[in-house]
């Protein structure tokens, strides 16, 4: 137990130290598949996100930490409930000076519904769609200061030890505005596609290395205020992310690279660098 | 800097978690095999380690299961009935349902 202790250790220096100069979204493998009735699910995920290269001369340059912290519960088989709670912060700047933030970011509450689950000696393959709401902490300045609605379709395949998932999520944000500047945020579309390749470690069978690979899609619309878009807001950016994820009985250490290939930015807004996360899911 | 920073933050955590998950595992031992009825199961939709703990877990709230343990890579259950007790596989196939897995036969 101890060497395994100290294999984990080192496998996750490693994936810090590898990932430590990326931003990420999260390894979408299994998004379709609902957990086991009563089973519970502490997830967590350190995310960096880097932006730069300023269109404009001010030099600007933005780092984002973003600790998520979140608990889900199979409430019924086909039924999980989801809470997240993530904790951010980030460093701007400009024109040779710095400014710290740190907070919290919008909670979420969401609910996934597996809608078909197939299991045969073959295949698995399974399709669950979710509905979350975003509330604002409206403690500092990461939150939204809106209600915001979101929905999205998840598809899992799998066969012998390869998976395959396909991923749609539309968020409607700004439906309730709890600030007084009356923004609307704009719209997110997301698209994800992902593949994995899991390789059985030991004799056992209670360990398991998965090498991932996906392709993600996003559009963010513009903010509205008055009928008009703001400028500097909205963004579409293609990202390629290789990750890897390994898993022990009830633990799965889990990082993910973010590489984006293309990205178009409304008016003067930063590129995004590549990003990455790595974390940690412990079901019990 | 930034790497320091999420180095001792991500370590500090994960150390926490593993080092508690080692800490609290009991030493199972394994009991004499023939004072216990073993029945196994086939169970389809088993697909990686993580998958038959949801498994195991609802198949041991079961009163006359004395131990439960899944192989994703054989799709198999093996249950240990508790002396004296009568087992239901029709309980057995309720428990590998809502952990969202399907039953294939009873091999034993």
């Amino acid at each position: 137990m101890k060497r395994l202790f100290w294999m984990l250790y080192v496998v996750q220096i490693a994936l810090v130290l590898v990932l430590s100069d990326a931003i990420a979204a999260g390894i979408s493998v299994d998004a379709g598949l609902t957990p086991a009735e009563d089973r519970w699910i502490l997830r967590t995920q350190m995310r960096y996100m880097e932006r730069d290269d300023d269109p404009t001369s001010m030099n600007r340059k933005m780092d984002r930490y973003t600790l998520n912290i979140v608990l889900a519960y199979g409430l019924r088989r086909n039924l999980t409930l989801v809470l997240k709670q993530p904790v951010v912060h980030q460093e701007i700047s400009m024109a040779g000076s710095t400014s710290k933030d740190t907070g919290l970011a919008n909670l979420s509450l969401l609910a996934k519904y597996g809608i078909y689950r197939r299991n045969t000696p073959e295949h698995t393959f399974g399709v669950a769609m979710t509905f979350g709401l975003e509330l604002p902490t409206g403690a500092d300045a990461f939150t939204s200061e809106t209600w915001d609605v979101n929905s999205g379709l998840y598809m899992s395949w799998r066969r012998g030890s390869w998976a395959s998932d396909f991923n749609i999520a539309y968020a409607w944000n700004g439906l309730a505005d709890e600030s007084s500047r009356g923004t609307n945020p704009g719209d997110e579309l997301s698209l994800d596609w992902a593949l994995a390749h899991q390789f059985s470690i030991g004799g056992e069978a209670e360990v398991a290395l998965a090498p991932v690979l996906e392709v993600s899609y996003k559009n963010i619309g513009q903010d509205r205020l008055y009928s008009h878009d703001v400028a500097d807001t909205g963004e579409t950016i293609l990202y390629i992310s290789p990750g890897i994820k390994f898993t022990k009985s009830s633990l799965i250490l889990e990082a993910l690279a973010q590489i984006p290939v293309w990205q178009e930015q409304e008016g003067s807004q930063l590129k995004r660098s590549t990003g990455g996360f790595v974390g940690i899911r412990f079901m019990f | 800097m930034r790497n320091r920073f999420l180095l001792v933050l991500v370590s500090s955590f994960w150390i926490g978690v593993i080092g508690c998950t080692v800490a609290n595992r009991g030493v199972i031992t394994e009991p004499a095999k023939q004072d216990f009825e073993i029945r196994i199961y086939e169970v389809l939709g088993m697909d990686c380690p993580g998958c038959h703990g949801g498994l195991e877990k609802l198949v041991r709230k079961i009163p006359a299961v004395q131990e439960a343990k899944a192989n994703w890579e054989k799709r198999q259950l093996v249950v240990t009935v508790r002396p004296g007790a009568e087992l239901n596989d029709e309980d057995i196939y309720d428990a590998i349902g809502r952990a969202n897995f399907t039953v294939g036969k009873r091999i034993k």
